[in-house]
């Protein structure tokens, strides 16, 4: 099949896509074995023993001990494929020699990425230099300033009391003074705010794991590994398993953008899987032997804490309030490594709940109807059928409303 | 001497200013350390010293035992092809659901499932994305008649233990919604035109936004 076209290997990728690509891939194990240089091994390279084989595997693995074999490694039997055509597979095998080819002579790279981001400059670091230098020259001025005055004086006989040294001037004293004070005032009652909070607090986690690959290229929900926000207090880290839904077949980092971590140091993607696996107890080369139970959980670093005299709810917050993720964790699509956006201080908290309007809208069924049982009671005092509210009615002998 | 107090005080603004450019690795002071960082055992604080003394805390579940709100359906088939093959037989054991269940089969379909099976089920979900995305396998077409065809139960079984290049999603979907999910793409299926299953059942309400309270 030298002179297959390139209409042949499009037409082979649309069967390739719909047929076989669910266990085959042209370059990797998956479900069934990698495809590529498939002509290579045992009697493929006549597609007539591949038809034969597709249309009737358990029929044809009867009489040969290769297709044994492979039905062993992979622990499974392919499907049967009656309808297939000679035309169909010579396409197909058209496709994968193609795709094979380019997989194994790379065309070299065009634009290899951009380099590691740039330092950004810090503007604060020349303004405060200049404001020194400008200082120091400004005293050197009124130094210069005062000697010259001396000498014009003793030129013209005047005579004066001996100038006192700017250090021991009384005025430049108390000026300084003061500009240490404010400096140092504002650094201490800053030190002191900060004390306890961990904005940017950014840790370097056991695996370099990209939020921005995960949930902003591959557009993973949050709620994917995070489930537990909707339904308990806690977001919680997804365990091993999770990962492996989709790592058990991903076993490289090939397709995504080059990866930095803060110090612009470039991550192998493929080592950081490899990590994964490890903690797993998978060998990306028998898959098939994989027991999930086996594996040890990662201890990634905790980065938002808050203290033990504050309850914060996730599901309260995303359900009832409708509060997206984004909200307070920052950009989370676009961060490679996460980092603390808010300083999740009391103010904070505070400052966004004076502001969010209760989305109460019982009257359009949806809204959180939280309070709906009060407008409720508003009804039945208007009619009469109630005379007043009890505190029982409001949940008053709710047990947790005193025993929490 | 007064020329050094100058440069030793330019050093150290400047020394000052520099310090406070650069990636925050650590998570710096706390008042209280007791109080921030809680003492009692909160969630994912290591519980090895408990573990040394032989405690049992958040172990796995006794064998046997199953949680309350699968008490509703208990599966019995193991992960084997002996399961696979008498799993067809299991029936799915939830009313049908209403409007606002469905809306919430919708949602852990399209958390779950939609990453790779696609928003319209049709197999081609970010992750594959016709062959570009990072998975090397193509996820199923849940609108395939092969997938029409399929028993719940089967089904079942290939969410709770996994199926081919798709792992098990039993920790992330508990019993019944993992047939909740189930009865959201037979009405997909059903209402796509694309093909006729008559174990699938009827369109589903969509949620009444007009309801007056």
């Amino acid at each position: 099949m030298f002179n297959a076209s390139a209409q042949d290997a499009a037409n082979g990728k649309t069967l390739f896509m719909g047929k076989c690509a669910s266990c085959h891939n042209v370059t990797k194990k998956g479900t069934g074995p990698a495809l590529g240089g498939l002509e290579e091994r045992h009697k493929w390279a006549d597609h007539n023993e591949i038809l034969k084989w597709a249309h009737n595997p358990t029929g044809y693995m009867a009489t040969d001990p290769y297709t044994q074999g492979l039905k062993a490694e992979y622990g499974s039997l392919m499907q049967a494929f009656p309808d297939l055509t000679l035309k169909e597979v010579d396409d197909i095998v058209a496709y994968i020699n193609v795709t094979w080819n380019e997989f194994k002579n790379p065309k070299p790279d065009a634009g290899a990425g951009a380099g590691a981001p740039a330092a950004t400059g810090n503007s604060a670091l020349i303004f405060g230099l200049i404001s020194i230098v400008l200082g120091v020259v400004a005293l050197i001025l009124m130094q210069v300033n005062s000697n010259l005055k001396k000498m014009s004086d003793d030129a013209e006989g005047i005579l004066r009391p001996e100038p006192v040294p700017f250090y021991r001037n009384k005025v430049y004293i108390a000026m300084i003074a003061l500009v240490f004070f404010v400096i140092g005032g504002y650094y201490v009652s800053k030190g002191a705010i900060g004390l306890g909070r961990q904005k940017d607090y950014q840790p370097v986690q056991p695996i370099y794991y990209s939020h921005k690959v995960h949930a902003g290229i591959n557009q993973i929900n949050c709620l994917y590994c995070h489930g537990s926000a909707w339904d308990s207090k806690h977001a919680a880290i997804p365990s091993v398993n999770i990962c492996m839904n989709c790592h058990k077949a991903i076993n490289a980092y090939e397709k995504g953008p080059k990866l930095y971590d803060e110090d612009g140091k470039e991550i192998n993607g493929t080592a950081e899987i490899e990590k994964l696996f490890a903690a797993a107890g998978f060998d990306p080369k028998n898959p098939a032997k994989w027991d999930p139970s086996m594996a040890k959980p990662i201890e990634w670093v905790k980065i938002h804490n808050l203290p033990d005299h504050v309850y914060f709810n996730h599901s309260q917050h995303i359900r009832a309030g409708k509060v997206q993720c984004q909200s307070c964790h920052g950009e989370i699509t676009a961060m490679d490594e996460v980092k603390q956006v808010a300083d999740l201080s009391m103010g904070w908290c505070i400052n966004c709940h004076r502001q969010t309007k209760v989305d109460f809208n019982y009257s359009q069924g949806k809204g959180n109807q939280f309070y709906s049982i009060y407008e409720k009671f508003h009804n039945d005092i208007k009619s009469g059928k109630m005379d007043s509210v009890t505190v029982e009615n409001i949940g008053g002998l709710e047990c947790q409303k005193c025993h929490y | 001497m007064m020329k050094n107090i100058w440069i030793v005080t330019l050093v150290a603004l400047t020394g000052m200013l520099i310090s406070c450019n650069g990636v925050r690795r650590e998570p710096g002071r706390a008042y209280m350390p007791d109080m921030s960082y809680s003492r009692a055992y909160e969630t994912y604080a290591s519980t090895q010293n408990l573990k040394d003394e032989g405690i049992n805390y958040t172990a796995l579940p006794v064998n046997g035992t199953f949680a309350k709100n699968d008490l509703l359906f208990h599966y019995p088939y193991k992960n084997d092809s002996a399961g696979y093959a008498n799993s067809a037989t299991v029936k799915d054991p939830l009313p049908a659901m209403d409007a606002v269940q469905y809306l919430e089969a919708a949602r852990l379909y399209l958390v779950n499932c939609g990453i790779c099976h696609g928003t319209k089920l049709d197999g081609n979900g970010p992750l594959w994305n016709g062959g570009s995305g990072p998975f090397p396998s193509a996820p199923r077409n849940l609108m395939d008649p092969l997938m029409v065809k399929l028993a719940d139960g089967t089904m079942f079984h290939s969410i709770t233990y996994g199926k081919n290049a798709m792992g098990s999603y039993a920790s992330q979907l508990n019993v019944s919604q993992r047939w909740m999910v189930i009865q959201y793409i037979r009405d997909k299926q059903a209402n796509s035109g694309a093909a006729t299953d008559t174990t699938a059942k009827g369109k589903m309400p969509m949620a009444d936004t007009t309801k007056k309270k």
